[in-house]
């Protein structure tokens, strides 16, 4: 470890968006670095709401300083290889700069007085970016929707202890019909050496749709050039249920409620097939913008059977992202919920 | 050896412990920055320093971003 300066921030205040640029939703997140600010590479993910660890160890983040230390020796005659790792242009320099952050702190902590209230969290630049699009009254695009996605959104399940070695491909998925096999390593995307899972989801949250990724693995100790080919809509199939900036979204779309899937029994149970719309109301927001939906009468426990005239089964991400791109705040949409009195319809306000 | 993984249970695992529920959220971010400052091996919320550290050792930098809950 002697070989880094080893830094820790614990602020996103003043940050440096054109330099850091992570998924904004992690409460870990390493930056590798040369002291020009170039970047080698990324580390830490995450999938799960509850467990913010699964998709990280102690052996992935080793390796991942391993190579970043490889990278270094070689530096500045690899320079090239790792222009695609770098920071993309980017609207506003610092998080102070987006409107709903403005005037609202300061660029240090104050230990000497109300400290937690000083620090601005990196999720509030991810909420600050959606917030960007919906006060202008404008779809949230998918690439602010669905930031960061994971390499299971394409198929790949890769090993958390390595650096990015794949442990599983799906049968059927992008991944899979690209050519990749269970015990790949992926040794570069889009020419960038890969030191992590966080390496390749940044190639994946840079991705168009479609795209198709030139990627090299290791198989067999062999090199191998393959095309990961990703369809239209392909960062739609990534989770964001997790992300604790899907509160905002939940604001925004469903005012402030929290909602869930039926279960196959319940359904059953609620003579409803499993096509049809089951959303069930597992929390009821009780204050300010959160208590919007409550304010329109809905209840815990409804289950929304019908939302602007769709029935389709949806989850509530696919729910709150269709609202977010199709619904502007001020608009009311209808929707049916069923409750032990019957059906009951309700409008929810979008805001 | 030893000095990697007291630096990476330092960068990492500290981050994924639970605080007790005793300490509140104050204490917490106190006690981050008097812990992480003890063990020596880091450079707390000052990125200058860090760029001008990196510099002047010629060494690469680690940067870890962690929101104290």
């Amino acid at each position: 470890m002697d070989g880094f300066v080893c830094v820790r921030l614990v602020q996103a205040n003043a940050m440096d968006l054109t330099l850091f640029q992570f998924d904004y939703d992690l409460t870990f997140a390493a930056f590798f670095l040369n002291a020009d600010r170039t970047i080698y590479g990324r580390y830490g993910s995450r999938s799960d709401r509850k467990d913010a660890t699964r998709d990280m160890s102690m052996e992935g983040f080793r390796a991942a300083l391993e190579s970043a230390l490889d990278l270094h020796k070689d530096y500045p005659s690899n320079k090239a290889l790792l222009a695609g790792k770098q920071g993309r242009p980017r609207q506003f320099k610092l998080p102070e700069e987006f409107p709903s952050l403005a005037g609202k702190y300061k660029p240090t902590l104050d230990y000497e007085g109300k400290v937690v209230q000083s620090c601005m969290h990196c999720h509030q630049v991810h909420d600050a970016e959606r917030r960007l699009f919906r006060d202008d009254r404008k779809p949230i695009p998918d690439e602010v929707l669905y930031p960061w996605p994971m390499p299971n959104t394409v198929g790949l399940k890769l090993d958390a202890r390595e650096k990015a070695t794949v442990a599983e491909v799906v049968s059927g998925s992008a991944a899979d019909l690209s050519g990749f096999k269970a015990g790949d390593v992926i040794q570069t995307v889009e020419r960038q050496p890969i030191l992590s899972t966080a390496d390749v989801q940044w190639a994946l949250h840079n991705a168009g749709q479609p795209a198709s990724l030139k990627t090299q693995v290791l198989r067999g100790g062999k090199k191998l050039n393959l095309t990961l080919n990703l369809g239209t809509g392909w960062r739609r199939q990534s989770d964001i249920g997790w992300r604790v900036t899907t509160w905002d979204l939940r604001r925004m779309a469903a005012g402030g409620l929290v909602l869930d899937e039926l279960t196959p029994e319940e359904r059953s149970n609620a003579k409803l097939s499993d096509k049809e719309l089951a959303l069930r109301v597992k929390h009821v927001g009780q204050y300010g913008e959160h208590a919007a939906a409550k304010r329109a009468g809905f209840k815990e426990d409804d289950i929304l059977i019908t939302v602007a005239g769709d029935s389709a089964r949806m989850t509530e991400n696919e729910l709150l992202a269709r609202l977010v791109q199709t619904r502007m705040p001020g608009e009311k949409i209808a929707v049916t919920v069923f409750r032990a009195a019957g059906r009951v319809e309700l409008e929810l306000p979008m805001q | 050896m030893t000095r990697l993984i007291s630096c990476l249970a330092a960068s990492l695992v500290v981050a994924v412990v639970p605080a007790t529920a005793a300490e509140d959220r104050r204490e917490r971010v106190l006690n981050d920055r008097k812990e992480i400052e003890a063990s020596g091996q880091w450079i707390y919320n000052d990125l200058p320093k860090g760029f001008a550290e990196a510099a002047r050792t010629r060494k690469p930098m680690l940067v870890v971003f962690r929101c104290i809950p």
